[in-house]
């Protein structure tokens, strides 16, 4: 084909016709984001509506991120009330989206009193955001109990919204542990497993456990960080006087997909009847721990879920590396109005 | 009959998009557990594919034929994506609401399916009406469908608690897609009825004629 016969040709009038439409397209949406985003001053201004009513006067404080499951976006504290309101992005939502909500953290004295306010500003990925309605989201303020943190099992979720529901538990508890953090504020969640080893890949502060006098053994409550995909795991175990692991089961599946949760629960199987030597020896786990050994898949019965796997890991092996601290040390006390009761996801 | 008539009434019944041809149904089953959210829904396919049936049937000239999806793609797209825009600006509840569904308008078989049928083939306002009447068609039946779901599913109305007696299956999508069933049955019955009635009134109509004309 010649110079001339390509541009009288079809192929030509098509891709002209294409890029036409694409320039055309790509100009008016250009003008459209210049006239209609919405500012992140927007964005505040409404959730201070939605929340107080009227314009409040706040001071803004420098964000920092005090808790694995959530980022915190933004947050003020409000001179009316001295309450704080953060905006906080909760991990672990449907196909692994996020929920970004405002938080109001109630503040009475110099320690968090309670949660007065969710409203979710965005979420990404999530297609049951009408399910998640004041109901679910007044429930944060009803229930608050200091120290222990909201969560699907717990009975904060929404039925056909699981996910999207622990993204927003998630976003909760992240501007809860932000506003602990904050200079001045006293009291909140101590941290009792500070000193325990094999800790780096544990929410410690989320993590429980009860002793069972009658049949000597702990049963932990453990929350551990999920690894690169997965969100956190919470994994009730049950260790024997022993050091032996004798029940493993998984409350909170951070897999991203029912195929991965369905093989990490047969995974989880092979942790039961070992104690600490024998679950390192699964992975071969040296002084040099926490490291993830790479390709692991071939160590546990079921290859295809490596990092909800090695999630888990991490839980057995907290638990039976430290069971025998819990039966020196006897039970830690429990924050005022909370109430610990075996399966639950309460921190202490 | 009127083209204009003749559009309205496809639109409408003869053709309409969720309960004759079974277009749309990702939304349909995702949404109708909230009345709020189905309108909502329905109201931007409304906006959406009037706009792209006016946007295709004028460039249908210009627009070469072996390029038409990907321009018709395009153009959805564009529209889709300014809907959220000043969705999100004016409206953020319902954009909330809506949520990773509004996005999916783009592959809309609807939408797509009305460009490629109809929008391609015609003049811009016989387009333009035909986009209006077919997205009034879905707003109608997901509305519909949405109010019957709340209603029995939660025991609300447009989040307005009415009762507490609810049948908590229907506000998911498996009892979404009972309802869905169950309403394109009643609809394909009462239409085969009218329109048997019509044809007898017509074979009457003609044989009388006809028994006039022999005697």
């Amino acid at each position: 084909m010649t110079v001339k016969g390509f541009f009288k040709s079809n192929v030509f009038k098509c891709l002209v016709t294409l890029l036409c439409v694409l320039l055309v397209s790509g100009i008016f949406l250009t003008v459209m984001n210049g006239l209609l985003a919405v500012s992140d001053q927007e964005r505040l201004d409404r959730a201070i509506n939605k929340i107080y009513g009227k314009p409040v006067s706040y001071t803004e404080l420098a964000v920092a991120d005090y808790n694995s499951n959530a980022t915190i976006e933004a947050a003020y504290k409000i001179k009316d009330d001295g309450n704080y309101l953060v905006k906080s992005t909760g991990k672990g939502g449907f196909d692994n989206g996020t929920i970004t909500c405002w938080v109001v953290v109630e503040i009475s004295g110099t320690s968090i009193s309670g949660v007065g306010k969710v409203v979710i500003d965005s979420n990404k990925g999530q297609t049951q955001m009408a399910e998640l309605k004041d109901s679910f989201l007044n429930q944060f303020s009803q229930g608050y109990y200091d120290g222990i943190y909201y969560a699907t099992s717990d009975g904060f979720f929404v039925s056909n919204s699981t996910k999207s529901s622990n993204a927003v538990c998630n976003a909760v508890n992240g501007a809860l542990d932000f506003v602990n953090a904050q200079p001045g504020i006293t009291g909140g969640t101590e941290d009792v497993y500070a000193e325990f080893d094999y800790i780096d890949n544990i929410e410690t502060k989320q993590t429980s456990h009860i002793v069972d006098e009658e049949n000597n053994c702990v049963i932990f409550t453990v929350v551990s960080k999920g690894y690169n995909n997965p969100t956190n795991f919470t994994s009730e175990i049950t260790v024997n006087a022993q050091g032996v692991i004798t029940a493993f089961k998984i409350i909170v599946n951070g897999s991203t997909n029912d195929s991965y949760e369905d093989k990490v629960v047969q995974n989880a199987k092979i942790f039961v009847g070992k104690n600490l030597e024998g679950i390192k020896a699964i992975l071969n786990v040296g002084e040099s721990y926490p490291v993830y050994p790479g390709d692991n898949s071939n160590k546990f019965p079921v290859s295809g879920a490596t990092e909800s796997s090695y999630t888990v890991y991490t839980a057995a092996l907290f638990a039976a590396a430290n069971y025998d601290k819990i039966l020196t040390v006897g039970e830690p006390e429990l924050p005022d109005g909370g109430e610990t009761e075996e399966g639950g996801n309460e921190n202490e | 009959m009127n083209k204009y008539k003749k559009i309205t009434l496809d639109g409408l019944i003869y053709q309409n998009p969720t309960f004759m041809l079974v277009l749309g149904t990702c939304p349909t089953l995702g949404l109708i557990s909230s009345a709020f959210s189905a309108m909502g829904m329905g109201l931007t396919v409304v906006v959406i594919l009037t706009l792209s049936n006016i946007l295709i049937s004028a460039l249908r000239k210009v627009i070469p034929n072996a390029v038409r999806i990907p321009c018709y793609i395009v153009i959805i797209a564009t529209l889709v994506t300014f809907a959220r825009m000043f969705l999100e600006k004016f409206v953020p509840d319902l954009y909330d609401s809506l949520g990773g569904f509004l996005a999916l308008i783009v592959v809309n078989c609807i939408i797509l399916g009305r460009a490629e049928a109809f929008a391609n083939k015609h003049t811009v306002p016989e387009a333009a009406v035909d986009g209006i009447m077919q997205g009034l068609g879905f707003t109608v039946a997901l509305t519909l469908m949405g109010i019957i779901c709340e209603f029995f599913g939660k025991g609300s109305l447009f989040g307005l608690q009415i009762m507490d007696f609810k049948i908590g299956m229907l506000a998911k999508p498996a009892g979404a897609f009972l309802v869905y069933g169950l309403c394109i049955a009643v609809f394909t019955f009462v239409i085969d009825n009218i329109e048997r009635a019509k044809r007898v009134k017509a074979n009457k109509l003609a044989r009388e004629n006809l028994l006039k004309e022999v005697a």
